[in-house]
């Protein structure tokens, strides 16, 4: 089957039962989506499928031919970070990291259904990714601030185009 | 001091030469041990509250947050070997009884399926207090087996082929079943430990008891807690020849490395243990257990590098615990609210096995108070055993103590706070010694000012109207632990031929961030440019000794090693740099990598004299020296919780958490506050949701996984405002710092659990306070 992950298209074959998130880790190595559960209950495997905050450990490979994949490792780069991890770094929204990728990825699908989203927003969007090191707070305020950076980004590039 | 070849020390002729090694004590999770001491060449002058540094205090970001925030950092888990295998365990599905037969004849027939390691094939080796795949089952979860295959998914399928007939036997998974007359034996000598109950004591508590003022008796219950790291215990183990190379989720790759050397009778310098990025500890990963085993005995017998990852249902049953507790407090006062004497019964639900981290150990250092008597039983019980949790022992104990210091508070019409203050504690009562510092008064001033306890208590009890269904109430509660590290810790400092710098020690960063406080440390003694400087961590090979992670010390232990390293290259440097510029090396400065000149324009930046000494490479050798003689070194916080309890339902919500705290120096405040928030979240946890359940028929954990434990999620967090009142401590080290990991857990649940009682009305005893709980306070009252 074809599977496009990060603009790149692979050609895999797939058995049925594998996970989406087994395909990431194992077949394709972008380890930056986590397994910590594998009963979607942590959100450490959070991905972007067509732009949707799906968790990898639960969906099926096979069902997503003709979608669109996102990880970590395709929002941003070093050197060309998204505005969440801008805004992880400068807050210090994490410890050990581990479920930093999950993190960011929910924040990603919310920020793109609610570019404006309250407090109450972001606690009611990502509280399906557990942290043990209890970063919350300061993850709060990290996906705040991104907000804040896109929406400034994207009125700028209304003014642009007008 | 440097050594020449002439020295005495180095010829080995007897002369009074300075003391190379000695001894000094160090306390580790209460535990106090006589280590030996290499004295560092130099001892520096303290880093005092004047101390002019621009990089240590800083708040610089995370060192290694560009890794994680892109998902580059590996784990254990995302390490990939040529021709890697996976194993998975086969563990007990019964509490108590024998193998009768274990068949892996079906799981190797499977196409993929590589190997089985069985009881037999591993001698010698234990795991949490038992033969690795005994025949003789202790708890649910223990492994008996583990199976080999190309895939993790298709090892756990073999696992499921196993045919696997056990005889059961009765079991005891709780205090009341281990200790009802003919209970079964969870240890062929009984179910409570020789020497027990461990008594300790000072003054004469039935005494003081008799002839106090006023004295009250409560009893208080605290649940069994799993640490629940997002990242589970894992190992990747590879031969090459006779040299093993391990990468191990760990606190502690010296202490794995050891536990290896032990189990396979290997010679130290054949193996190597690697810890580059792990997903939380908190306790449970400071040994080599049954995946490092299993990896390298697989990985030997196959032939190919093994992966072997606790699944989280492993995790959960299998990786250690924080032991569930009652204990029987007894606080004796006068009426003015002094303390005459603290008595306490301690039953600690231990499990397999584990070590005594003790509850009533705080019971003796909180509070000044001249009688003090605790009995302590750790009773074993067929679950899984208990491993050092965050703070073990204190969280338990702080529950109970402060808890019943408001109850006292109550009974004598007192404000908590001022009980408190009353009772202040300024010396080591126990050991007759002072205190490095003791900044304890500041927390309860700068807590009280900042939560502002007078106005939120008096607006707490105007919700308390008849009626209301949303009830607020305020507590508090306060902390001590040892946290003053020691020796041994060593660190090298290296200069490269482009002024980089690198800073290598065998410590680990679990998420804390040692990486980026020692690279701060190292800069500012060196007198380089941070972004020059680079912490190497968490490798056998590669780095000096530093200790395991464990019990708040490694700023304390390491950062004076990596300070007199940098020292000690800083020397070097300016040496150099003094024949090269042809003046005397007294007038020379180093700062932000750049040699000046007083009285003169003329500069070399590290770079420059790092390309004119070619390939010599400079390099400086730290290491810590010993801790002050008949002195305690403890953090101190004092913890303020305000709370909002819907009495229709039982939920209770925190809204507001103030934590004030005394460490001493802080390296890097945004990374330090960072963990004090941590920890209270943790707290939180222990206080409102988390509880391993445990069917008592079955002998099995009926929560083992992320959905049934509980532990907080973003919703649940209240607004933090956690701080440090703290001065450099320059008694403890020469750096000024005092660890921080553990203090913050240590009063959140008692905070939060005074603050529930007084918007109810009613004491609370037990956590976690699940609505169910709170309900049956609630009924009780009516």
């Amino acid at each position: 089957m074809r599977l496009m992950v990060n603009a790149e298209v692979h050609i895999l074959a797939i058995t049925g039962h594998e996970t989406l998130l087994t395909v990431l880790r194992d077949r394709l190595q972008l380890t930056g989506t986590k397994l910590a559960c594998g009963r979607g209950e942590c959100g450490a495997c959070t991905v972007l499928v067509d732009g949707r905050l799906a968790y990898s450990c639960l969906t099926l490979a096979a069902g997503c031919q003709g979608r669109a994949i996102t990880t970590i490792e395709g929002l941003g780069q070093p050197g060309n970070l998204h505005p969440l991890q801008q805004a992880f770094i400068d807050l210090d929204a994490l410890q050990c990291g581990f479920c930093t990728p999950g993190q960011i990825m929910a924040a990603a699908a919310l920020l793109a259904e609610n570019p404006a989203p309250t407090q109450d927003d972001i606690r009611s969007a990502m509280s399906g990714n557990l942290c043990r090191c209890g970063a919350h707070p300061k993850i709060t305020r990290a996906v705040e601030a991104a907000a804040a950076v896109l929406r400034t980004a994207s009125a700028r590039g209304a003014t642009d185009a007008a | 001091m440097p050594r020449s070849p002439e020295d005495p020390a180095v010829t080995g002729e007897p002369a009074a030469a300075p003391r190379r090694f000695s001894v000094t004590k160090v306390e580790v999770e209460g535990r106090e041990e006589m280590k030996i001491v290499e004295l560092p060449d130099l001892e520096p002058p303290p880093w005092n509250e004047d101390a002019r540094l621009t990089i240590v205090g800083q708040r610089v970001p995370r060192a290694d947050a560009l890794e994680k925030v892109t998902g580059h950092a590996r784990y254990t888990a995302d390490l990939h070997r040529p021709g890697m295998l996976h194993a998975a365990f086969l563990r007990a599905p019964i509490a108590s009884g024998c193998v009768v037969r274990l068949d892996p004849a079906r799981a190797l027939a499977l196409p993929g399926v590589r190997g089985a390691l069985l009881t037999g094939d591993v001698p010698g080796i234990t795991h949490m207090g038992a033969p690795l795949f005994d025949t003789t089952i202790h708890w649910a979860g223990q492994p008996l087996a583990a199976i080999c295959a190309d895939t993790p998914q298709l090892a756990r399928e073999a696992c499921a082929l196993v045919e696997l007939e056990v005889e059961p036997l009765a079991h005891a998974v709780t205090v009341r079943a281990a200790l009802a007359a003919g209970a079964p034996l969870v240890r062929p000598a009984g179910n409570i430990p020789r020497n027990q109950p461990r008594i300790t004591t000072r003054g004469h508590a039935d005494a003081a008891v008799a002839g106090a003022d006023i004295v009250i008796t409560r009893e208080y219950r605290t649940p069994c807690a799993v640490h629940t790291p997002l990242e589970p215990h894992g190992t990747v183990a590879e031969w090459i020849g006779d040299d093993l190379t391990v990468w191990e989720s760990t606190q502690g790759i010296f202490q794995v490395r050891k536990d290896i050397a032990r189990a396979f009778r290997l010679p130290l310098n054949r193996i190597r243990v690697m810890k580059d990025y792990m997903g939380g500890g908190f306790g449970a990963k400071n040994y080599a257990a049954a995946n490092t085993f299993t990896a390298i005995a697989l990985a030997r017998k196959l032939g190919r590098p093994v992966r072997c990852i606790l699944d989280r249902e492993g995790e959960q049953t299998d990786a250690g615990n924080r032991a569930a507790s009652i204990q029987r407090v007894t606080l004796a006062a006068a009426r003015n609210g002094t303390l005459s004497a603290i008595s306490a019964d301690v039953t600690v639900a231990y499990g397999y096995s584990g070590w005594f981290a003790s509850p009533a150990k705080i019971f003796h250092e909180l509070y000044q108070c001249p009688n003090v008597t605790t009995r302590e039983s750790f009773i074993y019980l067929n679950t899984g055993a208990m491993d050092s949790f965050r703070a073990p022992g204190h969280t338990e104990g702080a529950f109970a103590l402060e808890c019943a210091m408001d109850a006292l508070a109550h009974e004598l019409g007192i404000d908590p706070l001022e009980l408190r203050r009353r009772n202040y504690a300024a010396r080591d009562q126990d050991k007759k010694r002072p205190y490095s510092a003791k900044h304890l008064d500041r927390c309860y001033a700068e807590g009280e000012e900042r939560f502002e306890w007078t106005r939120r208590r008096v607006e707490a009890a105007a919700t308390r109207v008849n009626g209301a269904r949303r009830r607020r109430g305020v507590g508090m509660a306060s902390q001590i632990w040892t946290a003053g590290g020691g020796p041994p810790a060593y660190a090298t400092v290296r200069l490269n031929p482009d002024g980089t710098v690198d800073v290598l020690t065998g410590a680990q960063d679990l998420g804390t961030g040692s990486r980026t406080i020692f690279a701060q440390i190292g800069a500012e003694a060196l007198g380089a440019r941070l972004a020059d400087v680079r912490t190497v961590l968490g490798d056998t090979e590669r780095t000096p000794y530093a200790g395991n992670s464990w019990g708040s010390i490694t700023t304390a232990s390491v950062g004076p090693a990596v300070r007199v390293a940098a020292l000690q290259a800083r020397g070097r440097v300016l040496e150099a740099a003094a024949e090269m510029l042809e003046v005397d090396g007294s007038r020379l400065l180093l700062i932000d990598s750049v040699v000046s000149v007083a009285g003169d324009d003329r500069t070399m930046t590290l770079a420059q004299i790092g390309r004119k000494l070619g390939d010599v490479m400079i390099m400086g050798q730290g290491s810590r020296g010993a801790n002050p003689s008949d002195t305690a070194i403890c953090a101190f916080a004092a913890q303020f919780a305000e709370v909002e309890v819907d009495v229709e339902t039982g939920q209770v919500r925190v809204l507001h958490i103030t934590s004030a705290h005394d460490s001493g120096r802080i390296i890097n405040p945004t990374l330090a506050e960072s963990q004090l928030e941590g920890g209270i979240i943790q707290g939180l946890g222990y206080a409102l949701f988390e509880e391993r359940i445990m069917d008592e028929r079955l002998g099995i954990s009926m929560n083992p996984n992320t959905h049934d434990y509980k532990i907080p999620t973003i919703g649940d967090i209240p607004v933090i405002d956690a701080f440090f009142v703290s001065s450099s401590d320059v008694v403890a080290n020469h750096t000024g710092a005092r660890g921080i990991a553990e203090a913050p857990i240590i009063p959140t649940a008692p905070a939060i659990a005074n603050a529930v009682a007084d918007a109810l009305g009613v004491p609370v005893e037990e956590i976690p306070l699940t609505p169910w709980r709170v309900l049956a306070l609630l009924r009780h009252q009516t």
